[in-house]
């Protein structure tokens, strides 16, 4: 089975493609071709996982087909220890976000079909080896998301305030227009970023190729990487929400409807952040090693000040929204460290923080489809009349808040880890401040939300999950509890590759990493 | 089975407990079942500590088995495992006995709950027991942190089991938070220990400096987990939960495990002077401000809130004067007491549907089985001499002979006086007198719930007479002394004390400066400095970064697009769409091509 990774790619996309014959008022194969599609997607990658060696580590599973061979582009697809658990949260998220969609009435058909091929695009990224191909399918993730929130969104009113009060006239503010708008935009400006980095790395390559494995084979001169790393950080990293980058991700997913908050918080984001770790830091590490400072300090910036501001919400889809932008900073953090414990710990925290936040947008559109607001002072004693999703969203939380025997735990500790043991160990100080923070604001939403007196009214009558509605809650939460009790299912694979790509940093960035003595080895 | 099988059993029975009634929720939900579940899952558990201390009488020895748990450059970061020795077997014991006794006790006490609540209730006590016995038998600090934080939930959700009060909710919310944020010390101390050894272990060797900073990072968890000051005011609030959870977790186990953890990390503490110093004064100060609120609660779970609070205060003094085996034996017979005084008052409260002393009095005539294991428990709290408390509390003090001039045994002595005092005052207010008007139809609850009190009022009595085998397993010598000036004076503060409240509140009397610590209790300071911190600090600050966010960072974002649409249509305005115009600015581009030609 050499074509694994294809299959993986390929199946959301020509379920896609089988969708645009199905007649609309076909409702039933219009979902069953969609499921399957996902799970194809799914159970492959569930298959590469088993099929990698760990042992071997380097890339596995290589397809190639030329594309534009006259400029060395080719389809190229491999899958890393980084890979791997990336490739299992995307055709997880897909699944349980395509499942959780099962009841959309409008234009579903259209939607299932945006949907699908915005992930064949993130399977894509995540297997390329040329970097042409990695961000054609970088952009063919990230434009569907324009449709996606400009048509199924919801709105909701941002009070004209502030020294740039005068906008208000032009546009709507907190409209879904507005923030389909806002996140097409800005993502699109970060693409032109990337874009011209890729080309210096084109044409500074002296090969005239986009292969991936020929790029990390070359040492670019530092004058180049000077450039390219701040463009690839700041482009790749508006994806990933860094600061001050990061205001298209609460109106964007606030607005978003519900699949596509899940799948773009919980795959998409880390696009951004995988992008600065295997373009950014693998790619140019000289350049990385120099500005990780800046890196580093502008994601504490991320978790504290995302925190804070998720603490000030009032709207729970904002609330989750922000928690995102302060997750996604713990991920940037861990990047930064540029040592084994905090890279492991970035991919741990992207598939923790995927698996969370798809989660919770998951159960935040399952009360919104019953309450019909997402104001949390509105709400109260939710857990008398849907005790599953009260407890679903405790556990969401608690790996939120990193709760040890949850993901959540063994992300943020091993990021805070390779911090704390770096030269500016004092990152690891805002980090945890952050997670206190964050245990702040979702307990008081769990409190305000789920407790108190039994709720009267239009309230009352509110109902638990239901059939469809189990699958995400489920699934996702049982993979919060495995990942979080045995880390190591995820952790041998990462592990792998950082192993190996740690070792094209430059010496006086390893010389940090290298383990202190007393610790023991263990065999695999 | 080898030792560590038993220990995983011992561990993971409950969890076995708590994950089927998780998953086969029709278990959860009919309630009876659940408990049947959660008690066999506590008997297996207890059956095998006991087997290991067993073992460990026919002379076993200490076992440590670990496994890589996270993994960093293809070497284990971290660890997870097992330890039994002469600190974690005894813990195991006491957890699995004061568990299983409260888990019994539960069952008659929670009879009227909703059966999903009485499900859910039992649910969250095997998970309890599991998270405390990873505490127990952790073989490194990230492992006990790990348990640690696992208790802590249970706890909050325990202290919100009754959700639907808004007064329980805050509590638990509190409770989790008041913890949480101590507990960051514990992770910073992580954290430094693992940047300069390498790893999680206590019997690592660091430098003194170090030391100092990994023990003062742990000891503001501590300060948390055991409510000392000033972390204390979680601990009361925390009796919103129901009583027996009171009596398990807030009492007897889980709040003790801040003392477990210092007695554990006995070597690293024992590199940092300066540590114990800062704990020597907050465990005084704490033993005594407890002892002096207690005092004047009409709460009877108050009083026993309050202290615990001051025990634990004890404990904490005695470990920062650096004897972890005095810490350690009055944590184990204060399990057992504090246990046995909490179930007896759910046994009063269960009888009189009432936590105010003011609602009880004469109840010895209608509960004489509780009145008994109340006074048993009042007693060996007070320290009377002979009672488990006694030899527990005269180690504490004489641990502390001379420590920073005398000034914290004395602070200790007298708050031995209090303690006597408040007890006294409980005993004489709910038991003694005439009986009162919701007292009149009180009558004793069935065997499940006098069963645990006799059961538990066996070792408030006698394991004072363990301390010799304890201090043998922790390699600590310990003989028991009456005619030392430290037990002579701490049995005559249990005596006076207990005088004096007969004399006080035997005609309904009050304490001399009882009006003043009311005052105090009613203003509580701390109280509202922690949530001035949290209103104005916190939320103040959100409210302003969450301000920036909206209107400045994105609205930057906003003035960018608003820029482009208008800089849009004014050069829209150069496309007049007349031939004159364009013809216009065709010539004036020839000549200034022109122009520039020229010059050139």
């Amino acid at each position: 089975m050499n074509h694994l990774l294809s299959i993986t790619i390929a199946a959301p996309a020509i379920a896609a493609a089988v969708l645009i014959f199905v007649p609309n008022s076909n409702r039933v194969a219009v979902r069953m071709i969609s499921v399957v599609g996902a799970a194809i997607s799914l159970v492959t990658s569930i298959w590469v996982a088993f099929l990698y060696d760990r042992a071997l580590g380097g890339f596995q599973l290589l397809e190639t087909f030329p594309l534009v061979p006259s400029m060395g582009i080719h389809l190229k697809f491999a899958v890393d220890g980084w890979g791997v658990p990336l490739l299992l949260l995307t055709g997880v998220i897909l699944f349980t976000g395509v499942i959780t969609s099962w009841t959309l009435a409008k234009r579903d058909k259209e939607f299932f079909m945006l949907t699908l091929l915005l992930v064949a695009g993130v399977f894509g990224v995540f297997v390329s080896q040329d970097l042409f191909v990695f961000f054609l399918f970088y952009e063919i993730a990230v434009l569907p998301m324009y449709l996606l929130i400009g048509i199924w969104g919801s709105s909701h009113k941002v009070e004209p305030s502030g020294p740039f009060k005068f906008v208000w006239k032009r546009f709507e503010v907190g409209s879904r227009e507005y923030a389909a708008m806002k996140l097409t935009l800005m993502l699109l400006v970060g693409s032109a970023a990337i874009m011209v980095a890729m080309f210096l790395l084109w044409v500074n390559s002296g090969a005239k190729t986009f292969d991936l494995q020929v790029l990390e084979a070359t040492r670019f001169p530092i004058s180049v990487q000077h450039v390219i790393f701040p463009l690839v950080w700041l482009g790749f990293g508006t994806l990933a929400g860094v600061f001050p980058f990061h205001t298209w991700s609460p109106d964007g997913h606030a607005s978003a409807p519900t699949a596509v908050s899940m799948i773009h918080a919980g795959v998409l984001m880390k696009l951004g952040a995988f992008g600065v770790l295997r373009v950014g830091m693998v790619l140019v590490p000289d350049a990385a090693a120099i500005w990780a400072p800046l890196v580093g300090a502008v994601a504490v910036v991320n978790i504290l000040y995302g925190a804070l501001c998720a603490a000030s919400q009032k709207d729970l889809k904002y609330i989750i929204a922000y928690s995102s932008v302060s997750h996604m900073g713990v991920v940037m953090l861990g990047i930064a460290t540029m040592n084994a414990a905090g890279w492991n710990g970035a991919v741990y925290q992207m598939v923790a923080h995927g698996i969370m936040t798809g989660l919770f947008f998951a159960l935040v559109g399952l009360v919104y489809e019953r309450a019909h607001t997402r104001t949390i002072a509105k709400m109260g004693g939710f857990a008398h009349v849907m005790p599953v999703v009260a407890g679903f969203f405790t556990l969401a939380c608690l790996s939120s808040l990193g709760l040890p025997g949850t993901a959540g735990f063994v992300a943020e500790f091993m990021v805070f880890a390779g911090a704390a043991k770096g030269v500016n160990w004092w990152w690891a100080i805002p980090g945890v401040l952050g997670a206190f923070v964050t245990a702040v604001y979702v307990l008081r939403a769990v409190k305000t939300i789920f407790w108190g007196p039994k709720p009267e009214g239009e309230y009352a009558h509110l109902t638990d999950a239901r059939s469809t509605e189990w699958a995400a809650p489920l699934v996702l939460g049982s993979l919060l509890v495995i990942f979080g009790f045995y880390p190591r299912v995820l952790l041998d694979f990462i592990d792998v590759a950082s192993q190996t790509n740690l070792k094209r940093l430059p010496a006086a960035v390893t010389a940090q990493v290298t383990p202190p003595a007393g610790e023991k080895v263990v065999a695999r | 089975m080898t030792p560590v099988t038993l220990a995983l059993v011992a561990t993971f029975a409950p969890a076995v407990a708590a994950l089927l009634l998780l998953i086969v929720f029709p278990l959860r939900h009919k309630g009876a079942p659940a408990a049947w579940i959660c008690l066999l899952g506590s008997v297996v558990s207890l059956g095998a500590a006991l087997k290991l201390l067993v073992d460990r009488l026919g002379g076993a020895g200490d076992t440590r088995v670990t496994a890589p748990w996270i993994m960093e450059n293809g070497r284990a970061m971290a660890e997870m495992g097992v330890l039994i020795d002469g600190v974690s077997l005894p813990m195991l014991v006491i957890v699995g006995v004061v568990a299983l006794c409260v888990q019994l006790f539960s069952v008659a006490y929670m009879h009227d709950e909703a059966p999903r609540a009485f499900g859910r209730y039992f649910t969250l006590h095997a998970l309890f027991l599991f998270s405390m016995n990873v505490v127990v038998i952790s073989p490194n600090l990230l492992q006990l942190f790990a348990g640690w934080e696992l208790v802590g939930l249970t706890s909050y959700l325990l202290i919100g089991f009754y959700f639907a009060k808004p007064s329980a909710a805050k509590a638990a919310v509190k409770a989790f938070w008041m913890t949480k944020l101590a507990d960051m010390g514990f992770l910073f101390g992580l954290l430094v220990l693992y940047v300069f050894t390498g790893g999680f272990e206590w019997t690592s060797q660091p430098t003194t400096l170090v030391a100092t900073w990994v023990t003062a990072l742990l000891f503001v968890a501590v300060i948390g987990k055991s409510a000392q000051f000033p972390l204390h005011i979680w601990l009361p609030d925390a009796m919103e939960g129901p009583t027996p959870v009171s009596a398990l977790l807030h009492a007897a186990t889980m709040v003790a495990a801040g003392v477990f953890l210092v007695v554990r990390a006995d070597p690293l503490f024992a590199l940092a002077p300066g540590t114990r110093e800062v704990m020597l004064w907050i465990g005084s100060v704490t033993a005594l401000f407890a002892a002096c609120l207690a005092l004047v609660q009409s709460d009877i779970k108050k009083v026993l809130a309050y202290s615990t609070a001051s025990q634990l205060g004890y404990m904490v003094a005695a470990l920062g004067a650096g004897n972890a085996f005095a810490g350690f034996f009055h944590l184990g017979t204060h399990a057992f007491f504090k246990a046995l005084l909490f179930l007896a008052a759910g046994s009063v409260i269960h009888a009189v549907h009432s936590n105010s002393l003011e609602d009880m009095g004469g109840l010895r005539k209608k509960l004489p089985l509780t009145t008994v294991a109340f006074g048993i428990g009042a007693l060996s709290l007070a320290g009377f001499p002979g009672f488990a408390g006694f030899f527990s509390k005269d180690l504490v003090l004489t641990s502390l002979e001379g420590k920073g001039n005398w000034i914290p045994w004395t602070m200790l002595m007298g708050s031995a006086f209090l303690t006597a005092f408040y007890m006294g005052r409980v005993l004489i207010k709910a038991f003694g007198g005439e009986l009162s008007e919701k007292s009149a139809h009180a009558h004793e609850g069935g065997p499940a719930m006098t069963g645990p009190l006799v059961i538990l009022a066996i070792p408030a009595l006698a394991s004072g007479f363990l301390g010799g085998w304890i201090g043998t397993q922790m390699h600590h010598a310990h003989e028991l002394h009456f005619l030392a000036l430290t037990p002579v004076v701490a049995s005559s503060m249990s005596l006076i004390g207990l005088t004096a409240a007969w004399f006080v509140f035997r005609n309904g009397g009050k304490a001399p400066f009882a009006g003043t610590l009311e005052r105090l209790d009613a203003f509580s300071l701390v109280d509202k400095t922690w949530a001035a911190g949290y209103q104005v600090g916190l939320l103040g600050i959100s409210g302003i970064a969450g301000w920036i966010d909206r209107y400045l960072v994105d609205g930057l974002m906003n003035f960018g697009a608003w820029s482009t649409l208008e800089g849009g249509e004014s050069a829209r305005r150069l496309q007049t769409g007349r031939v004159r115009d364009y013809a216009l600015m065709v010539v004036a581009g020839v000549v200034v091509l022109a122009l520039i030609g020229v010059l050139r």
